[in-house]
């Protein structure tokens, strides 16, 4: 017998759920009807298939371009907030040092800092600085904000693998970097590649911080957020939308499904 | 190095390495971490508060240290206002989605499900994709000619003359849409919670005779409130300082206090020492929020362990 729940409950609570995930995945349909729909609008009656919007999107030099400037941004910023991530992760599972909690809250303190804090934070920065708002200035601000989450990624899986493990390379005369390669970074990897995913997705995502330091470039939702404004992109924003969205959930559940196998195998 | 040179003994060489391994390698781990942090986190916040003071302006010219625009704005009844209002909807947003989520994660807790992981990843997945595009979604849906006028149009049940025109940019807009962006991803820390609960603890209270509705008052209900404040905290924060959903569903009525200091940084009327002081309080009350509340649930988990 479930003591949580009765069996009339668990029919109530299975309703329910099923009409939140409707809820939550009809708006994301809805797109994906009009962006065949062969009308200016997005509205009801549906006046017949095309896939005139997708052809529009795919000609658009302006949203490659941006598509583009996204796609190098979030590879390198990725990067940026892995390596800091798994070195402050390291550090965090595997060391004893004084201050050790205001340390790991001031690593993960960019996740509560309201974006809008940051952006005009980083833009009065680099004015002061006389930093140029670049592509450069983008990768800077979302190593920041993706950190934290690489970190939360990563310190849970550091913490199930044995320490006696990099212990024994140590005995067998490994040193530090070696022992961290051959042994620690395998084990680590499905976690790694899942923060990389997570840091990448975090950054082509971002629009907040990035309008404020982006330079002449746009990225995606910089493009996106300006094409919002102009009623006659709406179709092709909305075919450029559902092709995001399809290629971000395959990502987001492969990634989830790849490391949970992966994890599984390694132990 | 020199003295004792190859009389070191195993104990001390074991002493030796403890002894370098948290002097050697911690500062080398953190370093670079927390170098950027300091860098690109730490000092342009400081620099926010050197504007904030006049201490740096936009424009060149005497710059004296000076406390005005913190006066300003603590007796200016409009930024406040706004900040009220901003704290009232982030507020109402949080706590409904709150009470939606407790369900959908109670039910995939504690049901007895055997495909909990995949409906967990099914209702979180909206949460991971384009933040932007879903914004966009509800612009289609609620507009004066979007999807939900035009059909009522269609079926005539209201004249295309007059539209529910307040669907669409107004307070209620953003409220929805801000409640539909965050509701997949507050369900996490409530399942979480529910998650971990010693099963044995329900039993007990069956055995002791409780009913199901007394056992989730008085035991599953109490223990699983630090995830429901983590979850209310993670709605809440990031909702109060919201500019993008409001900027793009709001209108003149959904304008945030987030709005506000993008419009006092933007090309119109920049004042960035005003900006900056409304960016700190902002980000001051979040802090103290964080504080408060992540002290109040480490000692939750303590009672509750």
């Amino acid at each position: 017998m479930n003591v949580a729940l009765s069996r009339r409950g668990v029919w109530l609570l299975r309703s329910f759920f099923a009409v939140v995930v409707i809820f939550l995945y009809a708006p994301i349909a809805l797109l994906v009807v009009f962006s065949f729909n062969n009308s200016q609008l997005p509205s009801f009656p549906l006046s017949g298939f095309t896939l005139h919007w997708y052809h529009q999107f795919l000609v658009n030099a302006d949203l490659r371009s941006a598509l583009g400037t996204s796609a190098l941004v979030a590879a390198i910023s990725s990067v940026g907030a892995v390596l800091l991530g798994v070195l402050a992760s390291i550090a965090l599972v595997r060391r004893r040092f004084r201050l050790k909690s205001p340390v790991s809250a001031l690593l993960l303190s960019p996740l509560v800092i309201p974006y809008v804090v940051f952006g005009i934070s980083l833009l009065l920065f680099f004015h002061a600085a006389g930093i140029p708002r670049s592509v450069l200035t983008v990768v800077i601000g979302h190593i920041v904000i993706s950190l934290p989450y690489t970190i939360l990624v990563l310190m849970p899986r550091l913490q199930q693998i044995d320490v006696s493990l990099e212990e024994a390379a140590y005995d067998l005369g490994a040193s530090r970097l070696r022992a961290f390669r051959s042994v620690t970074l395998p084990l680590l990897l499905p976690a790694v590649v899942s923060a990389y995913l997570i840091a990448f997705t975090t950054s082509f995502d971002e629009y907040a911080v990035a309008s404020f330091v982006v330079g002449t470039r746009s990225t995606f939702p910089i493009f996106l957020y300006s094409a919002l404004r102009f009623p006659n992109q709406l179709p092709q924003v909305i075919a450029v939308a559902v092709v995001v969205i399809s290629v971000s959930l395959v990502v987001v559940i492969g990634a989830e499904v790849g490391r949970r196998v992966a994890e599984r195998r390694l132990g | 190095m020199g003295r004792g040179q190859g009389v070191l003994t195993v104990s001390e060489a074991q002493a030796r390495r403890r002894r370098l391994r948290p002097d050697f390698t911690t500062p080398g781990l953190l370093g670079l971490p927390l170098a950027w942090l300091a860098v690109f986190f730490l000092v342009p916040i400081a620099i926010v508060g050197l504007y904030s003071v006049g201490r740096l302006t936009l424009d060149p010219g005497p710059h004296t240290v000076t406390l005005a625009a913190w006066r300003e704005f603590l007796h200016s009844p409009i930024y406040l206002k706004l900040f009220w209002k901003s704290v009232k909807m982030s507020l109402v947003v949080s706590v409904i989605v709150v009470a939606l989520a407790y369900p959908l994660a109670y039910y995939l807790a504690l049901s007895g499900t055997k495909r909990k992981y995949v409906l967990l990843l099914l209702l979180i997945a909206p949460f991971l994709t384009s933040y932007l595009l879903r914004v966009l979604a509800w612009k289609v849906i609620l507009g004066n000619q979007g999807v939900i006028n035009s059909f009522l149009f269609w079926t005539g049940l209201r004249s295309p003359d007059h539209p529910i025109s307040q669907l669409l940019y107004s307070r209620f807009a953003v409220m929805l849409v801000l409640g539909y962006i965050w509701l997949p991803f507050v369900a996490l820390p409530i399942f979480v919670t529910l998650e971990s609960l010693d099963r044995r603890l329900f039993e007990a209270a069956t055995d002791l005779g409780a009913t199901r509705w007394q056992t989730f008052r008085r035991v599953t209900l109490p223990l699983s409130l630090p995830g429901v404040f983590a979850a209310f905290l993670f709605v809440f924060i990031p909702t109060l300082g919201e500019f993008v959903t409001p900027s793009l569903v709001g209108g003149a009525s959904g304008y945030m206090y987030g709005n506000q200091i993008v419009d006092l940084f933007g090309t119109g009327f920049p004042d960035w020492q005003t900006g900056s002081v409304l960016a700190l309080f902002l980000l001051g009350v979040v802090a103290v929020l964080t504080i408060v509340f992540s002290r109040f649930l480490q000692t939750r988990e303590v009672t509750a362990g």
